[in-house]
Protein backbone atom coordinates (compact mmCIF):
# COMPACT_ATOMS: atom_id res chain seq x y z
CA UNK A 1 0.00 0.00 0.00
CA UNK A 2 1.65 3.74 -0.75
CA UNK A 3 -0.55 6.11 0.49
CA UNK A 4 -1.15 9.76 -0.42
CA UNK A 5 0.45 12.66 1.41
CA UNK A 6 -1.44 15.64 1.52
CA UNK A 7 -0.06 19.03 3.53
CA UNK A 8 -2.96 21.78 4.63
CA UNK A 9 -1.73 24.97 4.54
CA UNK A 10 -2.27 28.58 4.25
CA UNK A 11 0.15 31.38 4.86
CA UNK A 12 -2.24 32.99 7.37
CA UNK A 13 -3.09 31.79 11.07
CA UNK A 14 -6.59 31.63 11.95
CA UNK A 15 -8.24 30.79 8.64
CA UNK A 16 -9.05 27.19 9.71
CA UNK A 17 -6.13 25.25 9.11
CA UNK A 18 -5.93 22.89 11.71
CA UNK A 19 -10.08 22.44 11.80
CA UNK A 20 -10.17 22.00 8.03
CA UNK A 21 -7.35 18.92 9.02
CA UNK A 22 -9.35 17.48 11.88
CA UNK A 23 -12.81 17.88 9.75
CA UNK A 24 -11.54 15.70 6.63
CA UNK A 25 -8.98 13.35 8.28
CA UNK A 26 -12.18 12.48 10.32
CA UNK A 27 -14.01 12.34 7.13
CA UNK A 28 -11.96 10.09 4.99
CA UNK A 29 -11.46 7.81 8.24
CA UNK A 30 -15.78 7.66 8.41
CA UNK A 31 -15.39 6.61 4.42
CA UNK A 32 -13.47 3.91 5.64
CA UNK A 33 -9.77 4.86 4.68
CA UNK A 34 -6.70 4.57 7.48
CA UNK A 35 -5.80 7.78 8.07
CA UNK A 36 -3.10 9.33 10.31
CA UNK A 37 -3.36 13.48 11.14
CA UNK A 38 0.42 14.77 11.81
CA UNK A 39 0.13 18.22 13.74
CA UNK A 40 3.56 20.04 12.61
CA UNK A 41 3.01 23.05 14.29
CA UNK A 42 5.31 21.89 17.11
CA UNK A 43 5.06 24.15 19.78
CA UNK A 44 1.66 25.25 18.94
CA UNK A 45 -0.53 22.18 19.34
CA UNK A 46 -3.80 22.37 18.80
CA UNK A 47 -5.13 19.41 16.14
CA UNK A 48 -5.39 17.36 19.47
CA UNK A 49 -7.72 19.74 21.00
CA UNK A 50 -10.37 19.53 18.24
CA UNK A 51 -10.30 15.85 18.09
CA UNK A 52 -10.75 15.47 21.67
CA UNK A 53 -7.49 13.70 22.25
CA UNK A 54 -5.41 15.73 24.21
CA UNK A 55 -6.12 14.10 27.04
CA UNK A 56 -4.35 10.61 25.65
CA UNK A 57 -1.27 12.13 24.26
CA UNK A 58 1.70 10.00 25.22
CA UNK A 59 4.43 10.61 23.00
CA UNK A 60 4.83 12.60 20.20
CA UNK A 61 6.46 13.54 17.06
CA UNK A 62 9.26 14.73 18.38
CA UNK A 63 9.57 11.70 21.22
CA UNK A 64 9.39 9.61 17.89
CA UNK A 65 12.28 11.29 16.29
CA UNK A 66 14.89 11.68 19.22
CA UNK A 67 13.55 7.45 19.30
CA UNK A 68 12.87 7.57 22.68
CA UNK A 69 9.72 5.78 21.40
CA UNK A 70 8.47 3.76 18.13
CA UNK A 71 6.56 5.47 15.93
CA UNK A 72 3.74 2.82 16.32
CA UNK A 73 4.27 3.63 20.14
CA UNK A 74 3.33 7.26 19.19
CA UNK A 75 0.45 7.28 17.44
CA UNK A 76 -2.50 8.20 19.20
CA UNK A 77 -6.11 6.77 18.14
CA UNK A 78 -9.53 8.38 17.84
CA UNK A 79 -12.28 7.89 19.97
CA UNK A 80 -14.77 6.84 18.05
CA UNK A 81 -12.85 6.01 14.50
CA UNK A 82 -10.10 3.02 15.22
CA UNK A 83 -9.37 4.01 11.08
CA UNK A 84 -8.17 7.39 12.66
CA UNK A 85 -4.94 8.43 14.48
CA UNK A 86 -3.09 11.59 15.79
CA UNK A 87 0.65 11.94 15.74
CA UNK A 88 0.89 14.95 18.14
CA UNK A 89 2.89 17.75 18.37
CA UNK A 90 5.23 18.37 20.82
CA UNK A 91 4.27 21.60 22.95
CA UNK A 92 7.30 22.60 25.00
CA UNK A 93 9.54 22.90 21.75
CA UNK A 94 10.14 24.87 18.73
CA UNK A 95 9.82 23.79 14.92
CA UNK A 96 14.26 23.38 14.69
CA UNK A 97 12.91 20.01 16.69
CA UNK A 98 12.53 17.98 13.92
CA UNK A 99 13.96 18.22 10.50
CA UNK A 100 13.13 17.88 6.79
CA UNK A 101 14.37 14.63 6.13
CA UNK A 102 13.21 13.45 9.52
CA UNK A 103 9.64 14.46 8.85
CA UNK A 104 9.72 12.77 5.22
CA UNK A 105 11.28 9.38 7.25
CA UNK A 106 8.42 9.25 9.23
CA UNK A 107 5.78 10.06 5.77
CA UNK A 108 7.25 7.46 4.00
CA UNK A 109 6.77 4.79 6.84
CA UNK A 110 3.18 5.66 7.25
CA UNK A 111 2.62 5.64 3.56
CA UNK A 112 3.42 1.97 3.64
CA UNK A 113 0.17 1.38 6.24
CA UNK A 114 -2.26 3.88 5.84
CA UNK A 115 -4.15 5.61 3.39
CA UNK A 116 -3.90 9.12 3.98
CA UNK A 117 -1.44 10.87 5.63
CA UNK A 118 -2.58 14.28 6.51
CA UNK A 119 0.03 17.39 7.46
CA UNK A 120 -1.31 20.13 9.74
CA UNK A 121 0.77 22.85 8.86
CA UNK A 122 1.69 25.86 11.00
CA UNK A 123 1.12 29.20 9.78
CA UNK A 124 4.19 31.69 7.94
CA UNK A 125 6.38 30.35 5.36
CA UNK A 126 9.17 29.87 7.50
CA UNK A 127 10.42 26.30 8.65
CA UNK A 128 7.82 24.94 9.80
CA UNK A 129 6.09 25.15 6.69
CA UNK A 130 8.83 24.20 4.56
CA UNK A 131 8.92 20.94 6.99
CA UNK A 132 5.30 20.18 6.73
CA UNK A 133 5.49 20.70 2.77
CA UNK A 134 8.49 18.83 2.47
CA UNK A 135 6.71 15.28 3.47
CA UNK A 136 4.18 15.69 1.20
CA UNK A 137 3.21 15.11 -2.81
CA UNK A 138 -0.55 16.88 -2.36
CA UNK A 139 -1.50 20.52 -0.56
CA UNK A 140 -4.64 22.13 0.18
CA UNK A 141 -4.27 25.53 0.59
CA UNK A 142 -7.26 27.17 2.80
CA UNK A 143 -8.03 30.58 2.74
CA UNK A 144 -10.92 32.91 3.59
CA UNK A 145 -12.63 35.51 1.43
CA UNK A 146 -10.78 38.06 2.99
CA UNK A 147 -7.85 40.32 1.36
CA UNK A 148 -5.48 39.57 4.17
CA UNK A 149 -5.89 35.92 3.55
CA UNK A 150 -5.77 35.21 0.04
CA UNK A 151 -2.80 37.41 -0.10
CA UNK A 152 -1.13 35.08 1.78
CA UNK A 153 -2.55 32.18 0.11
CA UNK A 154 -1.28 33.41 -3.21
CA UNK A 155 2.24 33.64 -1.73
CA UNK A 156 1.99 30.28 -0.87
CA UNK A 157 0.73 28.75 -4.15
CA UNK A 158 3.70 30.63 -5.22
CA UNK A 159 5.85 28.48 -3.10
CA UNK A 160 4.27 25.19 -3.59
CA UNK A 161 4.60 25.56 -7.48
CA UNK A 162 8.63 26.14 -6.69
CA UNK A 163 8.79 23.23 -5.07
CA UNK A 164 8.94 19.49 -7.43
CA UNK A 165 7.59 17.20 -4.83
CA UNK A 166 4.01 18.57 -4.68
CA UNK A 167 2.31 17.40 -8.14
CA UNK A 168 -0.90 19.07 -7.17
CA UNK A 169 -2.39 21.56 -5.05
CA UNK A 170 -6.08 22.49 -4.81
CA UNK A 171 -8.04 25.58 -2.72
CA UNK A 172 -10.11 25.53 0.30
CA UNK A 173 -12.19 28.52 1.09
CA UNK A 174 -12.83 28.57 4.33
CA UNK A 175 -15.69 31.07 6.25
CA UNK A 176 -17.69 31.93 2.95
CA UNK A 177 -20.50 34.04 4.21
CA UNK A 178 -23.65 33.78 1.97
CA UNK A 179 -25.14 36.77 2.99
CA UNK A 180 -22.69 38.69 3.04
CA UNK A 181 -21.59 38.03 -0.98
CA UNK A 182 -25.27 38.57 -1.24
CA UNK A 183 -25.01 42.42 -0.04
CA UNK A 184 -21.47 42.65 -2.48
CA UNK A 185 -19.93 42.88 1.17
CA UNK A 186 -17.38 39.90 0.81
CA UNK A 187 -15.56 38.72 -2.13
CA UNK A 188 -17.47 35.44 -3.37
CA UNK A 189 -16.23 32.04 -4.72
CA UNK A 190 -15.91 32.78 -8.01
CA UNK A 191 -13.87 36.53 -6.98
CA UNK A 192 -11.42 34.24 -5.02
CA UNK A 193 -10.83 31.67 -7.36
CA UNK A 194 -9.74 33.84 -10.65
CA UNK A 195 -8.13 36.20 -8.44
CA UNK A 196 -5.76 32.78 -7.16
CA UNK A 197 -6.16 30.87 -10.58
CA UNK A 198 -6.45 27.43 -8.40
CA UNK A 199 -8.42 24.68 -9.06
CA UNK A 200 -11.38 24.78 -5.63
CA UNK A 201 -11.29 21.13 -3.83
CA UNK A 202 -14.27 22.75 -1.41
CA UNK A 203 -16.53 25.69 -0.01
CA UNK A 204 -17.13 25.92 3.42
CA UNK A 205 -20.10 28.03 4.83
CA UNK A 206 -19.14 30.15 8.10
CA UNK A 207 -20.79 28.16 10.72
CA UNK A 208 -21.37 28.76 14.89
CA UNK A 209 -21.45 25.36 15.23
CA UNK A 210 -17.52 25.06 14.48
CA UNK A 211 -17.07 26.64 17.47
CA UNK A 212 -19.37 24.33 19.45
CA UNK A 213 -17.79 21.27 18.36
CA UNK A 214 -14.09 22.71 19.18
CA UNK A 215 -15.92 22.85 22.41
CA UNK A 216 -16.79 19.49 22.40
CA UNK A 217 -13.58 18.06 20.79
CA UNK A 218 -15.52 16.52 18.10
CA UNK A 219 -15.32 17.24 14.31
CA UNK A 220 -18.22 18.88 12.55
CA UNK A 221 -18.22 15.94 9.96
CA UNK A 222 -19.67 13.86 12.70
CA UNK A 223 -22.89 16.36 13.15
CA UNK A 224 -25.12 15.19 10.42
CA UNK A 225 -26.96 18.33 9.98
CA UNK A 226 -24.49 20.47 9.80
CA UNK A 227 -23.96 22.56 6.46
CA UNK A 228 -20.20 22.72 7.33
CA UNK A 229 -20.19 19.29 7.71
CA UNK A 230 -21.45 18.28 4.82
CA UNK A 231 -18.92 20.41 2.67
CA UNK A 232 -16.31 19.04 4.49
CA UNK A 233 -17.66 15.52 4.12
CA UNK A 234 -17.97 16.34 0.50
CA UNK A 235 -14.59 17.75 0.74
CA UNK A 236 -13.42 13.96 1.58
CA UNK A 237 -15.44 12.19 -1.16
CA UNK A 238 -13.34 14.90 -3.86
CA UNK A 239 -10.30 13.77 -2.16
CA UNK A 240 -11.06 10.02 -2.99
CA UNK A 241 -11.96 11.14 -6.62
CA UNK A 242 -15.47 11.62 -6.41
CA UNK A 243 -17.25 13.98 -8.54
CA UNK A 244 -19.20 15.99 -6.26
CA UNK A 245 -21.30 19.12 -6.53
CA UNK A 246 -20.40 22.26 -4.62
CA UNK A 247 -22.91 23.36 -2.29
CA UNK A 248 -24.90 26.14 -3.57
CA UNK A 249 -24.96 28.61 -0.24
CA UNK A 250 -26.19 31.50 -2.14
CA UNK A 251 -29.53 29.34 -2.51
CA UNK A 252 -30.10 27.97 0.98
CA UNK A 253 -33.85 28.55 0.61
CA UNK A 254 -33.89 26.06 -2.13
CA UNK A 255 -32.29 23.47 0.12
CA UNK A 256 -34.62 21.07 0.10
CA UNK A 257 -35.18 20.99 -3.61
CA UNK A 258 -31.27 20.78 -3.96
CA UNK A 259 -31.77 17.10 -1.43
CA UNK A 260 -34.35 15.82 -4.12
CA UNK A 261 -31.88 16.67 -6.67
CA UNK A 262 -29.20 14.98 -4.75
CA UNK A 263 -31.16 12.61 -4.31
CA UNK A 264 -32.36 11.83 -8.07
CA UNK A 265 -28.50 12.27 -8.66
CA UNK A 266 -27.80 9.31 -6.92
CA UNK A 267 -30.47 7.41 -8.78
CA UNK A 268 -29.57 8.36 -12.11
CA UNK A 269 -25.59 6.88 -10.85
CA UNK A 270 -26.69 4.00 -9.48
CA UNK A 271 -29.02 3.48 -13.05
CA UNK B 1 -47.55 64.80 11.74
CA UNK B 2 -47.55 63.60 7.74
CA UNK B 3 -44.62 65.57 7.32
CA UNK B 4 -42.98 63.60 9.96
CA UNK B 5 -43.82 60.13 8.04
CA UNK B 6 -42.52 61.38 4.97
CA UNK B 7 -39.10 62.58 6.54
CA UNK B 8 -38.85 59.61 8.27
CA UNK B 9 -40.39 57.37 5.57
CA UNK B 10 -37.29 59.36 3.28
CA UNK B 11 -34.93 59.32 6.14
CA UNK B 12 -35.16 55.18 6.04
CA UNK B 13 -35.21 54.43 2.42
CA UNK B 14 -31.79 56.42 2.24
CA UNK B 15 -30.25 54.36 5.11
CA UNK B 16 -31.41 51.53 2.75
CA UNK B 17 -30.07 53.32 0.12
CA UNK B 18 -26.78 54.56 1.32
CA UNK B 19 -25.89 50.58 3.04
CA UNK B 20 -26.47 49.16 -0.44
CA UNK B 21 -24.13 51.90 -2.14
CA UNK B 22 -21.43 51.10 0.28
CA UNK B 23 -21.83 48.04 0.37
CA UNK B 24 -21.74 47.50 -3.77
CA UNK B 25 -17.98 49.50 -3.20
CA UNK B 26 -16.48 47.19 -0.27
CA UNK B 27 -16.44 43.78 -1.88
CA UNK B 28 -14.99 45.48 -5.47
CA UNK B 29 -12.52 47.92 -3.41
CA UNK B 30 -11.12 44.58 -1.74
CA UNK B 31 -10.97 42.79 -5.40
CA UNK B 32 -9.35 45.64 -7.20
CA UNK B 33 -6.75 46.27 -4.58
CA UNK B 34 -5.98 42.67 -3.87
CA UNK B 35 -5.26 42.64 -7.66
CA UNK B 36 -3.28 45.09 -7.46
CA UNK B 37 -1.26 44.22 -4.67
CA UNK B 38 -1.02 40.49 -5.44
CA UNK B 39 0.24 41.62 -9.42
CA UNK B 40 3.07 43.72 -7.61
CA UNK B 41 3.67 40.42 -5.06
CA UNK B 42 3.87 38.50 -8.58
CA UNK B 43 6.27 40.46 -10.53
CA UNK B 44 8.50 41.97 -8.05
CA UNK B 45 7.36 45.55 -9.71
CA UNK B 46 6.85 48.07 -6.73
CA UNK B 47 4.71 50.71 -7.01
CA UNK B 48 8.39 52.70 -7.52
CA UNK B 49 9.24 50.70 -10.25
CA UNK B 50 5.69 50.95 -11.75
CA UNK B 51 5.88 54.40 -11.94
CA UNK B 52 9.36 54.08 -13.41
CA UNK B 53 7.89 51.97 -15.92
CA UNK B 54 5.21 54.29 -16.82
CA UNK B 55 7.43 57.50 -17.36
CA UNK B 56 9.76 55.28 -19.91
CA UNK B 57 6.97 54.01 -21.83
CA UNK B 58 5.30 58.01 -22.24
CA UNK B 59 9.24 58.92 -23.77
CA UNK B 60 9.36 56.20 -26.01
CA UNK B 61 5.64 56.71 -27.09
CA UNK B 62 5.39 60.43 -27.03
CA UNK B 63 8.16 60.13 -30.23
CA UNK B 64 4.95 59.25 -32.45
CA UNK B 65 1.80 60.67 -30.79
CA UNK B 66 1.33 63.32 -28.12
CA UNK B 67 -0.59 61.68 -25.08
CA UNK B 68 -2.67 62.71 -22.31
CA UNK B 69 0.42 61.95 -19.92
CA UNK B 70 -2.51 62.38 -16.85
CA UNK B 71 -4.77 59.27 -18.38
CA UNK B 72 -2.11 56.87 -19.45
CA UNK B 73 -3.16 53.85 -17.62
CA UNK B 74 -1.13 50.65 -17.08
CA UNK B 75 -2.04 47.40 -15.36
CA UNK B 76 -1.34 43.83 -15.20
CA UNK B 77 -4.66 41.76 -15.48
CA UNK B 78 -4.70 38.30 -15.56
CA UNK B 79 -6.88 35.56 -17.70
CA UNK B 80 -6.33 32.04 -16.63
CA UNK B 81 -2.79 31.37 -16.23
CA UNK B 82 -1.66 33.98 -18.69
CA UNK B 83 -1.27 37.57 -17.13
CA UNK B 84 -1.33 40.73 -19.84
CA UNK B 85 0.41 44.56 -19.75
CA UNK B 86 -2.45 46.28 -20.38
CA UNK B 87 -2.06 49.72 -21.32
CA UNK B 88 -4.28 52.07 -22.22
CA UNK B 89 -3.33 55.42 -23.74
CA UNK B 90 -5.49 58.44 -24.78
CA UNK B 91 -3.99 60.07 -27.36
CA UNK B 92 -4.73 63.81 -27.64
CA UNK B 93 -3.12 64.60 -31.73
CA UNK B 94 -1.43 62.71 -34.08
CA UNK B 95 1.60 63.76 -34.97
CA UNK B 96 2.90 65.29 -38.28
CA UNK B 97 4.80 63.68 -40.67
CA UNK B 98 8.25 65.91 -39.74
CA UNK B 99 7.74 65.67 -36.04
CA UNK B 100 7.66 61.76 -36.22
CA UNK B 101 10.80 62.32 -38.72
CA UNK B 102 12.74 64.51 -36.43
CA UNK B 103 11.67 62.07 -33.49
CA UNK B 104 13.24 59.36 -35.56
CA UNK B 105 16.13 60.81 -36.38
CA UNK B 106 16.96 62.10 -33.22
CA UNK B 107 16.47 58.65 -32.01
CA UNK B 108 18.71 57.34 -34.53
CA UNK B 109 21.78 60.18 -33.13
CA UNK B 110 21.64 58.44 -30.25
CA UNK B 111 21.27 54.59 -31.40
CA UNK B 112 24.86 55.54 -33.70
CA UNK B 113 26.44 56.44 -30.51
CA UNK B 114 25.12 53.46 -28.38
CA UNK B 115 26.23 51.38 -31.70
CA UNK B 116 29.53 52.61 -31.39
CA UNK B 117 29.83 51.43 -27.81
CA UNK B 118 28.62 47.96 -28.87
CA UNK B 119 31.54 47.66 -31.22
CA UNK B 120 33.99 47.89 -28.69
CA UNK B 121 31.93 45.44 -26.40
CA UNK B 122 32.02 42.82 -29.52
CA UNK B 123 35.17 41.29 -28.05
CA UNK B 124 33.59 40.17 -25.12
CA UNK B 125 30.64 39.03 -27.64
CA UNK B 126 32.96 36.87 -29.22
CA UNK B 127 33.88 35.17 -25.86
CA UNK B 128 30.22 34.35 -24.96
CA UNK B 129 30.15 32.79 -28.47
CA UNK B 130 32.95 30.75 -27.50
CA UNK B 131 31.29 29.36 -24.32
CA UNK B 132 28.33 28.77 -26.01
CA UNK B 133 30.72 26.63 -27.86
CA UNK B 134 31.98 24.49 -24.87
CA UNK B 135 28.23 24.03 -23.56
CA UNK B 136 27.34 22.38 -27.17
CA UNK B 137 30.60 20.16 -27.22
CA UNK B 138 28.94 18.88 -24.15
CA UNK B 139 25.30 18.61 -25.24
CA UNK B 140 24.61 15.16 -26.91
CA UNK B 141 21.61 16.16 -28.64
CA UNK B 142 22.51 17.09 -32.02
CA UNK B 143 18.85 18.85 -33.03
CA UNK B 144 19.19 21.29 -30.07
CA UNK B 145 23.26 22.20 -31.58
CA UNK B 146 22.10 22.91 -35.10
CA UNK B 147 18.82 24.85 -34.09
CA UNK B 148 21.58 26.98 -32.07
CA UNK B 149 23.85 27.45 -34.71
CA UNK B 150 20.83 28.30 -37.38
CA UNK B 151 19.60 31.06 -34.56
CA UNK B 152 23.05 32.50 -34.44
CA UNK B 153 23.15 32.83 -38.55
CA UNK B 154 19.77 34.47 -38.21
CA UNK B 155 21.53 37.22 -35.76
CA UNK B 156 23.81 37.83 -38.06
CA UNK B 157 21.53 38.84 -40.58
CA UNK B 158 19.60 40.98 -38.54
CA UNK B 159 22.48 42.80 -37.30
CA UNK B 160 24.05 44.66 -40.43
CA UNK B 161 20.31 45.53 -41.59
CA UNK B 162 20.18 47.46 -38.76
CA UNK B 163 23.00 49.50 -38.48
CA UNK B 164 23.35 51.28 -41.15
CA UNK B 165 24.55 50.03 -44.45
CA UNK B 166 27.82 52.04 -45.09
CA UNK B 167 30.39 49.92 -46.86
CA UNK B 168 32.84 50.06 -43.28
CA UNK B 169 30.47 48.83 -41.44
CA UNK B 170 29.79 45.75 -44.17
CA UNK B 171 33.53 44.75 -44.18
CA UNK B 172 33.62 45.03 -40.24
CA UNK B 173 30.33 42.92 -40.01
CA UNK B 174 32.04 40.39 -42.65
CA UNK B 175 35.28 39.77 -41.33
CA UNK B 176 33.32 39.38 -37.87
CA UNK B 177 31.09 36.73 -39.09
CA UNK B 178 33.70 35.03 -41.10
CA UNK B 179 35.19 32.94 -37.82
CA UNK B 180 32.23 32.78 -36.36
CA UNK B 181 30.73 30.40 -39.18
CA UNK B 182 33.89 28.14 -39.41
CA UNK B 183 33.17 27.75 -35.75
CA UNK B 184 29.83 27.24 -35.91
CA UNK B 185 30.55 24.42 -38.45
CA UNK B 186 33.29 23.14 -36.28
CA UNK B 187 30.10 22.95 -33.99
CA UNK B 188 27.97 21.28 -36.25
CA UNK B 189 31.28 18.25 -36.91
CA UNK B 190 32.19 18.06 -32.97
CA UNK B 191 28.10 17.60 -32.53
CA UNK B 192 27.91 14.54 -34.55
CA UNK B 193 31.08 13.05 -33.27
CA UNK B 194 30.20 13.37 -30.00
CA UNK B 195 26.50 11.40 -31.49
CA UNK B 196 28.60 8.88 -33.11
CA UNK B 197 30.58 8.18 -29.56
CA UNK B 198 27.32 7.61 -27.90
CA UNK B 199 26.10 4.74 -30.54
Amino acid sequence: MTGRVIVITSGKGGVGKTTTSANIGTALAKAGNKVVLIDTDIGLRNLDLLLGLENRIVYTIVDVVEERCKLKQALVKDKKNPNLALLAAAQTRDKSAVTQEQLKDICEELKKKYDFILLDCPAGIEQGFQNAVAGATEAIVVTTPEMSAVRDADRIIGLLEAREEIESYKLLLNRVRPNLIKENDMMSVEDVVEILSCKLIGIIPEDTGIITSTNKGEPIVNVEKSLAGQAYRNVAQRIMGEDVPFLELDKQENAIIAKIKGIFAKLKGKV
Amino acid sequence: MRDLFANLYSRVVNFFKSTEEIGEQTKEVARNRLKLVLMQDRTNLTPAVLERMRGELINLLSKYVELDKELLDLNFEQEGDQMALMLSIPVVRAKTEEEIQKAIQEDEAIKDVALADDDEDESSDEDEVKEEDKEDEDGVNNEGTSEESGEDEEEKEEEPSESEPTEENEEETEEKTAPKSQKSKEKEAKAEETSEENE
